[in-house]
């Protein structure tokens, strides 16, 4: 029997399809747990794609509400986490095709669990310069690549999943995350690495 | 295109673990023979291995009111407060119903006392928002249960050694920390952050479950395993409940990431530590049968270090580098590293 409104812990053990099902028939009370269930993910991943803190709290935001108003959209043949990796993504590309809406160096500091003030001054530091080299890394991507390498890397997709998301084919995404890595190698290792060091050694 | 060629384009997918066993070992014999290609997946390695350093960082309450609020649920606000800027998102006791319910799917024992889906004392009602550095207050002969339904940061002293309800536990971040104090953070049915020595039996158990957490769990790209690494290599705070954690997680993790973290994580331990049974065993079943040449070649390494770190094989362990050294089928690489394992045994 699904749960009624009023009993928000019984949601806690249903499956995203039983969820949705009960927002499909009309019902917007499960949204809650499913926002609970995703909206670190898709947060994380609006950020690191932006890099616009402000943005990604829209992005996630419209996200799932988006989720209510297209809910019948959702089949159950997709996971439901690719269905909103799906809208978050055309969300996040649709903000940068807005000409003043290019991604920024951001510097932002967020906050994150758990507090900086709980390690070593030294440590934080290092941290904090290891965190600012992966950004700009990361930023130097096109966002095509950017969207692949944050989807597979951090959130952990397949390249079906991946291809399902950015509408495009999975040799794409194979692609995409190849010239990333190439990209991303020179960035973090150094000039010199991750070039052509292998293809010209035949 | 050169076999070169191929094989960078498959590192990714190497990487990602989206390769069939095929191609997977294909890809790794190139990668042992090929010194350049060698030195490619070795930047490849690093490279993945940097991108950890960003930080996962916490959706503002803020949003969730907003959603809320445009989803017609805004009386679910009531249970956020949206205005306080915390290293812990401020969540509030919630009203003594919900409470009840939540309880009986996750429980934690306290100061002795015990709580396994009943209340033993009637809820507070009124809303107290989770201190960002403070601590419980613990009275040591009452009962007092805790139920992980609520948000609070609380010192890993004040947990009982024992965790009931087998928890599903989601979001989990490590905080090293410099060795005197480690810090977990995990979603069970709301948001918890524990705090203590990495000493404390307490927080040996938690970082234990949270490690062989990660064995059942199918998310990717975890940093838990080598966050509670970086704690328990040092020799001071090394335990064999950790070494029997990762020992767990290494026979039962299909994800071959997470396996060879965590064989990599029984390598740094001490040789007396990882030595012991269940770890032991988990590196040698590893060595028999995992599917990942990576993951074999790793857990002959921890025996070898064992080895030659003074600690004396038992018959087992000799048998199986025995083995697989002389294998025909096996892996060349693997073969030779068993061969160089048993020549640092000591007869």
């Amino acid at each position: 029997m699904l749960p009624s409104k009023g009993t928000e812990s019984g949601m806690k053990h249903l499956s995203d399809q039983d969820l949705m099902r009960i927002v499909q028939a009309g019902d917007h009370y499960p949204a809650s747990e499913i926002y609970d269930r995703y909206s670190g993910r898709i947060y994380n991943f609006a950020f690191r794609f932006l890099k616009n803190a402000e943005a990604a709290e829209d992005a996630t935001q419209e996200t799932f509400v988006k989720m209510l108003r297209h809910a019948n959209q959702f089949h159950g043949d997709a996971k439901l986490s690719t269905w909103l990796f799906s809208i978050t993504a055309n969300w996040c590309r649709d903000h940068l095709r807005k000409a003043d809406n290019k991604p920024k160096d951001s510097d932002d500091v967020l906050v994150m669990l758990p507090a900086s003030s709980d390690t070593s001054p030294d440590r934080t530091l290092e941290r904090r310069e290891d965190e600012t080299r992966v950004r700009k890394a990361l930023g130097a991507l096109t966002p095509e690549q950017r969207e692949a390498i944050l989807l597979s890397r951090y959130q952990g997709l397949s390249y079906a999943e991946i291809a399902q998301i950015s509408g495009c084919s999975e040799g794409a995404v194979k692609t995409r995350v190849f010239r990333a890595m190439e990209t991303l190698k020179k960035a973090l290792m150094g000039e010199g690495r991750g070039g052509s060091r292998c293809l010209t050694a035949k | 295109m050169s076999d070169c060629e191929v094989m960078r384009e498959s590192m990714p997918l190497l990487l990602t673990e989206s390769l069939d066993a095929d191609r997977r070992e294909l890809t790794h014999r190139h990668i042992e023979t090929c010194e350049i290609c060698g030195e490619e997946w070795a930047d490849a390695k690093e490279t993945w291995a940097m991108l950890e350093e960003l930080p996962v960082v916490e959706v503002p309450p803020h949003v969730k009111a907003r959603f809320l609020e445009a989803a017609g649920l805004a009386d679910l606000n009531a249970d956020l407060d949206t205005g306080k800027p915390s290293n812990v998102i401020p969540f509030h006791r919630r009203p003594a119903f919900k409470w009840v319910a939540q309880a009986a799917a996750v429980a934690v024992m306290v100061g002795g006392g015990w709580f396994a889906g009943h209340r033993t004392a009637p809820a507070r009602s009124e809303r107290t928002p989770a201190m960002v550095t403070g601590r419980m207050p613990i009275v040591p002969s009452a009962i007092q249960p805790i139920s992980l339904s609520e948000t609070r940061v609380i010192d890993a002293s004040a947990l009982s050694p024992t965790i009931e309800g087998r928890p599903d536990i989601t979001n989990v971040a490590v905080d090293p920390g410099n060795g005197e104090e480690v810090t977990v953070s995990f979603d069970a049915t709301s948001h918890w952050t524990v705090k203590g020595n990495p000493r404390d039996k307490s927080m040996l158990k938690l970082a234990s479950y949270v490690i062989e957490n990660e064995a059942s769990s199918g998310s990717t790209g975890s940093t838990t395993i080598e966050s509670f690494r970086r704690v328990y290599s040092d020799p001071a705070l090394a335990a064999p409940e950790i070494a029997s954690a990762f020992g767990k997680v290494l026979v039962s993790q299909e994800h071959e990431g997470k396996r060879i973290q965590a064989v990599e994580s029984l390598k740094t331990l001490p040789p007396t530590i990882s030595v012991a049974s269940p770890a032991q065993g988990a590196l040698i079943e590893a060595i028999k049968n995992d599917p990942n040449p990576d993951v074999r070649i790793k857990a002959i390494d921890a025996l070898a270090r064992q080895a030659t770190g003074g600690v004396k094989l038992d018959a087992e362990a000799v048998n199986t580098l025995r083995q697989k050294a002389f294998e025909a089928d096996e892996n060349l690489y693997v073969r030779r590293k068993a061969a160089e394992a048993l020549s640092t045994i000591k007869p």
